[in-house]
């Protein structure tokens, strides 16, 4: 490079960080919210209690 | 409806762009020719100038797409606006820290305080002041609105940068490429120049999509919640 390769190679290699970061932090994202999204799709399971005070005795 | 189709669409400006990358780079760095004054240091250009073309063009789309929304209580308008935001400062940071390794070499220095480098700082302010805003204000109607303002205010900042190496005398060279007049860069250059902003604009639509498919089910969620607790 002619006696530039620090410039020019950092130049690039910040670059490549800006945009990694980028895409990563928005994987991580969706990853997140489709995570959320499935725990809110999920049937909430009604504890059965044991007992119940509307048994009758007989 | 905007959701699904999204979705499709991302590969479709995601392959095209990383096959564009490598293309340009290739050019920029085998095909075109060593600069007989600056040497390979004007390699530079080919991240530099697209960067700077995409923040300038980001922020004027975010601030059409933010002035939509608040004009016609447009949501999805609203929305693309923040998804263009982080991207655009993006570039413009990229833009700027690309022209101080330029400037190092060949103007002695990493930064100067002239009429270009200093709008374009100024650019970055408004958008980093854009995405704060918004992420200070938990309604999300009123933080559209908010950034709209901000954003339309701050869009005039946008001909300063591009008419500052006219207007002023600066340190910074003119432009690259003047739309009426012919390139005074060789052919192999200005091809390398030009797949690059095709990269990075192919790049940003993809990223755009992705991170505004984000935002809907955000929002979507959170408005879930609100009418679970009955707001």
């Amino acid at each position: 490079m002619g006696g530039y390769g620090f410039y020019v190679w950092g130049s690039y290699i910040a670059s490549l960080i800006f945009f990694v970061w980028e895409v990563v932090s928005l994987k991580q994202r969706k990853k997140v919210l489709t995570q959320q999204q499935q725990q809110s799709s999920k049937p909430v399971s009604t504890p059965v209690l044991r007992g119940s005070i509307n048994e009758t005795t007989s | 409806m905007f959701y699904p189709l999204a979705g499709k669409l991302i590969p479709w400006f995601a392959i095209p762009a990383a096959l564009l990358f490598a293309t340009g780079l290739f050019v920029g760095f085998f095909i075109a020719p060593t600069d007989f004054q600056q040497g390979d240091a004007y390699r530079i250009i080919f991240i530099h100038v697209p960067a700077a073309w995409m923040g300038m063009f980001l922020y004027v789309l975010m601030a059409i797409y933010a002035g939509i929304g608040w004009a016609f209580n447009a949501r999805l308008s609203s929305m693309m606006a923040s998804s263009l935001a982080i991207t655009g400062a993006m570039f413009t940071a990229i833009s700027l820290i690309t022209g101080a390794f330029w400037g190092k070499p060949t103007w002695g220095t990493w930064w100067v305080w002239d009429a270009r480098m200093t709008s374009t700082l100024i650019l970055l302010f408004l958008y980093i002041g854009f995405i704060s805003l918004q992420a200070a204000i938990d309604d999300a109607r009123r933080a559209d609105r908010a950034g709209a303002v901000l954003a339309l205010v701050g869009v005039i900042n946008v001909p300063i940068i591009y008419f500052s190496v006219q207007w002023w005398n600066t340190l910074h060279q003119g432009a690259t490429i003047r739309l009426l007049q012919k390139p005074t860069i060789r052919g192999s250059m200005l091809a390398a120049l030009l797949i690059m902003l095709a990269a990075c604009w192919l790049y940003s639509v993809a990223v755009v999509l992705i991170r505004l498919r984000c935002i809907i089910l955000e929002r979507e969620q959170s408005a879930s919640r609100f009418a679970e607790v009955g707001v």
